[in-house]
């Protein structure tokens, strides 16, 4: 085994945003107060609510069971939710914790999913991929849907290994190639009569983001000319409603952009098998200038001269690394995509807006 | 300041012996504290005629309260309690108090410190007093039967992966047949000596039936004479070596030679 020492996600957090997608009222954590604390206030913006036990130095020591069951029932009552996720938490399950005991004795109105995982019991995604049995042994989604998501997963994980943020063992973050000469690149090739392919291949939320890249190039295209082909992962017939939800509301405005119909490689949480579909397309479409943007790491056959447009500095030091230097960082919209329902402006998509209005290419 | 852990096999007879230890150290005048760091909390109930005193962790949990107690010739006695069995984790509950009463606690000019630490050292927790250089000094009680020296053995490995010096092992005799030979043979197998050996006697029962030590309840039997000796041995002590266990097959090997 390699060591890996950057922090990355952990099974906690990944137990949080799998909830958040079940479309879960309340995610109460068992543990310290601030276990947790950065993701809780994300997704306190996306609309769940985020609470904690607390847990004190007494309650390592003599078990916190009853202090959960009290607040589980304060909470059902004060807020009266349907759906509650109770994180496990390194302090709780390493202390042996019985969540499941713990909601019984509750016996609360909601439907209540305990996910015994904590920050040292595997990838990220097997915090993801316990909440997903959870939620299926409790009826909340199919067997179906939970297996579909389980192997999603699980490539993902396997393709993090092998080519993204756990693919070496220290990675410092860059901050990428600048919005400008990544934009003047895109807008000369259109200015020339070329075409442009825009490759979306994003993982949930961050496609609201990401998918600004789409509608800047159509914005270019419609001005300085040239051809452009979209290809995006945004089936609105897959995943959970909350996922459907996204790639709606995303085809929505990008069809206000000029964006007609991009070509669908699978739903928002497919980008691990969805970036292969990706490399069809790009192959198919012979174009002059490719941007991926999302995880284009997800995306087999990528060339050198690619635009590859990531959120994550730690990634972009991975691109350009391995001689992607045409890679380039989309790190602002990522606060703000957990909150929104409409594609953001990111700051690629409005330097390549400006470079058209002012003529800088 | 002495600063001794006991450990053994789980009902070996660790409690008994710790608490006539700091019973015959009072009685001689030192300064002398009894912390029992069984989540049971039942080791000093000799040093307190039967009382069973509010934990330290206990006391803690719930905000303040006495944490100390004197017992027979002013020992002070702790019992750092903990969770009921199969609930929260013991270990830290060791670690927490041990850190606290040290900071808290214990002064300069105290003589004597016994931490009575329970069965086999099951998770780090229980290796605190070691770990932290709260005890500087270990004694293991045993007996001469197969179990307890393997538990005794597995102790020593602790011991030689921490870097902890034994003092010695005690025999708390079952009875068995050349117990003494056994386990003073083991003791020199794994790089330290036998300190002392308590006989087996019937008085202990019947003074813990009456919630005192021997020292205390039976003070001119020859088993209090035994505890003070055992005491003498001790204090007097200044042969310390970091231990090296044996192979477990081994002592069957030796037990079958004592024969």
């Amino acid at each position: 085994m390699r060591d890996v020492l950057h922090p990355r996600p952990n099974p906690i957090i990944a137990a949080m945003y799998t909830l958040r997608d079940l479309d879960a009222d309340v995610i109460l954590m068992h543990g310290p107060a601030g276990c947790g604390f950065m993701a809780a206030r994300r997704l306190e913006e996306a609309g769940v609510r985020v609470m904690t036990t607390g847990m004190q130095e007494s309650d390592l020591i003599f078990g916190a069971e009853e202090k959960l069951v009290r607040i589980l029932k304060n909470v059902d009552d004060r807020f009266r939710p349907g759906l509650i996720g109770v994180v496990g938490t390194c302090a709780s399950m390493i202390i042996g914790e019985n969540l499941d005991g713990a909601v019984k004795k509750a016996g609360v109105k909601a439907t209540v999913l305990p996910v015994d995982v904590h920050g040292c019991s595997g990838p990220n995604t097997s915090g993801a991929i316990r909440t997903l049995e959870v939620a299926a042994e409790k009826e909340v989604i199919s067997f179906e849907e939970r297996d579909r998501q389980k192997s999603m997963l699980t490539r993902a994980t396997a393709i993090e290994r092998e080519r993204g943020l756990t693919s070496r063992e220290y990675l410092e973050p860059h901050p990428g190639a600048t919005k400008l000469s990544v934009g003047r690149e895109i807008v000369n090739v259109l200015r020339r009569g070329g075409k442009v392919a825009v490759a979306l291949n994003a993982k949930k939320e961050t496609a609201y983001g990401f998918a600004d890249t789409m509608r800047a190039v159509q914005y270019a295209r419609d001005r300085v000319g040239g051809e452009t082909v979209h290809i995006g992962n945004l089936d609105p017939g897959v995943g959970l409603p909350r996922i459907r939800r996204y790639a709606s509301n995303i085809l929505r405005d990008l069809g206000e952009a000029g964006v007609a119909a991009p070509a669908l490689t699978g739903g928002l949480d497919e980008y691990p098998v969805a970036g292969e579909k990706a490399a069809v397309a790009l192959a198919e479409c012979n174009a002059d200038l490719r941007v991926v943007a999302g995880l284009p790491h997800a995306v087999p056959g990528l060339r050198k001269e690619d635009v590859l447009v990531t959120d994550q500095p730690r990634e972009l030091r991975n691109y350009i690394d391995q001689g992607y230097l045409l890679s380039v960082g989309e790190v602002n919209t990522h606060a703000e995509v957990m909150s929104t329902d409409r594609v953001l402006f990111s700051e690629l998509g409005n330097t390549i807006r400006e470079i058209v209005d002012r003529g800088y290419a | 300041m002495r600063q001794m852990a006991i450990y053994g096999k789980g009902g070996i007879g660790k409690s008994t012996v710790s608490a006539n230890l700091a019973a015959s150290f009072a009685e001689s005048g030192l300064r002398t504290w009894y912390i029992g760091c069984d989540p049971k909390s039942d080791g000093s109930m000799t040093l307190l005629h039967g009382r069973k005193i509010p934990t330290f962790l206990e006391q803690m949990k719930d905000g303040g309260g006495e944490v100390v107690f004197q017992g027979f010739k002013g020992v002070n006695c702790v019992e750092t309690g903990g969770p009921l069995a199969g609930v929260g984790c013991a270990g830290r509950g060791i670690i927490v108090a041990v850190q606290k009463l040290a900071k808290d606690h214990f002064r300069e000019e105290d003589d004597a410190l016994i931490y009575d630490v329970p069965g086999d050292v099951v998770c780090g927790g229980f290796a605190a007093p070691l770990r932290e250089r709260y005890a500087n000094e270990v004694y293991i009680v045993t007996s001469g039967e197969y179990l307890a020296l393997y538990a005794a053995n597995n102790i020593a490995r602790g011991l030689a992966n921490l870097g902890v010096a034994l003092g010695g092992l005690i025999c708390n005799s079952r009875e068995v047949e050349n117990e003494r030979e056994a386990v003073s043979e083991f003791a020199r197998r794994i790089g330290s000596q036998l300190i002392g050996f308590v006989p087996r006697s019937a008085v202990v029962r019947e003074c813990e039936n009456r919630g005192m030590t021997v020292v205390e309840g039976a003070p001119d039997d020859p088993q209090a004479e035994a505890y003070r000796r055992l005491g003498r041995f001790i204090l007097e002590n200044r042969s310390m070596a970091v231990p090296s266990p044996m192979d477990p097959e081994d002592i069957r090997a030796l037990l079958r030679e004592m024969r």
